[in-house]
């Protein structure tokens, strides 16, 4: 049922050569609206700042194997969504990071290697579809279940403000990627193009308002995390050493 | 001397929020961080900041009395039942210590919610929840009846 590539049912209006600047269009807003909230927030110099701190407080250099070994331990951290206590907001990051991937890699492989419909392999927009579901699953559970304002701070489960934002056109994308794609399967083109519309409009929010939503999270945040790794390593980290203790418990 | 949550190591898990007796800490409504919304009355009891388990919370003082470098961390470790202090002092001095703070190991006590309702008639009583039984005494002293 969903083994067709629902951009190639678009070239009848839509050139294949308009989708293809779309996306690329949208793979700039990312670097543009990350660079404009960093300089606006003023992280970036923030950053730079506790960076040079944290280097004139070292106890010691790192070698560049330890820098590599430090860095490749942040990726491999991050990769399983480490950085998360507790295993449902865990569980529910990675159903939505892999989803994305998965969602954004097809997406960009069906519109620019496969705009005709007879040549795209079939995994293809099977894949399309199944991360779509995973960004819908994790992204609802999140929505309703685990957002911290919900859980801790009394908002009720339908508040909605800035902070979701991010996730909500993440949703968003996703549930109407995957109505119009069983819409488009089932032949009715008039309501495939309303919801194409609609598809569009929550994708041009996710990745036209990084400047305003927590989009970038994805990118400062295994940076930090790499830092806390090298302040750590270097001795520069404010935290305690947890492996200095003498104190003995009985149990 | 409020509390301060470091937005970049903030994973907005809420534990602050749950655990502030003051409760004074909330959770931004534009970056779903942790933050305190009424730094005057901020108790310094410290249980945010132990209880946070990305280490994203600091107390620091008002510049106009403890300015310039002062820091105090803390990492709490539930399996060793211990918590380390790290007490870095403007003049360059650091001292790092651990104390014990359990003497039963960790998730051991049991909840409030896991005992029996009270009998509302025990309202009037001196008596706290669960008293004496809960402190392991027979009976507690009591006052004598005034005359």
């Amino acid at each position: 049922m969903f083994s067709s590539n629902p951009f190639a049912d678009l070239t009848g209006f839509l050139p294949p050569l308009v989708m293809q600047a779309y996306i690329v269009l949208m793979i700039f807003a990312v670097p543009i609206g990350t660079l404009l909230e960093t300089y606006h927030k003023g992280s970036a110099k923030f950053f730079a700042q506790r960076r040079k701190k944290a280097a004139a407080a070292a106890q010691r250099r790192l070698s560049g194997m330890e820098t590599a070994s430090l860095a490749a331990r942040t990726i491999a951290e991050a990769a399983v969504s480490g950085e998360f206590c507790k295993w449902k907001r865990r569980t529910s990051h990675l159903l939505m990071m892999y989803g994305f991937l998965l969602h954004v890699i097809t997406t960009i492989v069906m519109v620019f290697a496969y705009p005709e419909a007879a040549r795209t392999p079939i995994i293809l927009p099977a894949l399309w579809d199944i991360g779509a579901l995973m960004i819908l699953v994790g992204g609802l559970w999140f929505f309703f279940f685990l957002r911290v304002n919900v859980v801790y701070d009394g908002d009720s489960p339908f508040h909605v403000g800035r902070a979701d934002l991010f996730v909500g056109s993440l949703i968003g994308t996703a549930a109407f990627a995957l109505i119009w794609h069983w819409v488009q399967t089932a032949g009715n083109p008039t309501a495939s193009l309303i919801l194409f519309g609609v598809y569009i409009f929550f994708t041009t929010l996710l990745f036209g308002s990084v400047f305003w939503s927590k989009f970038a999270h994805m990118f400062y945040k295994p940076v930090v995390a790499f830092q806390r790794r090298v302040e750590e390593a270097n001795g520069s980290s404010d935290l305690p050493n947890t492996a200095h203790s003498h104190t003995v418990r009985s149990f | 001397m409020p509390t301060y949550t470091d937005m970049t190591r903030c994973d907005g898990c809420g534990e602050c929020v749950d655990i502030c007796p003051s409760d004074i800490m909330h959770i931004d409504p534009v970056t779903r961080r942790s933050y305190n919304i009424e730094p005057n009355f901020c108790w310094e009891c410290y249980a945010c900041v132990k209880a946070c388990p990305q280490q994203a919370i600091e107390v620091r003082g008002y510049a106009d009395f403890a300015p310039l470098g002062h820091k105090v961390r803390v990492i709490r470790e539930e399996k060793k039942g211990l918590v380390f202090w790290k007490v870095m002092f403007r003049d360059g001095r650091v001292k790092e210590f651990s104390f014990p703070i359990r003497t039963t190991p960790w998730g051991s006590i049991k909840s409030p919610s896991d005992y029996e309702a009270p009998d509302p008639s025990e309202l009037n009583s001196p008596m706290l929840s669960h008293e004496p039984a809960a402190l392991k005494v027979a009976k507690l002293p009591t006052l004598p009846p005034a005359n």
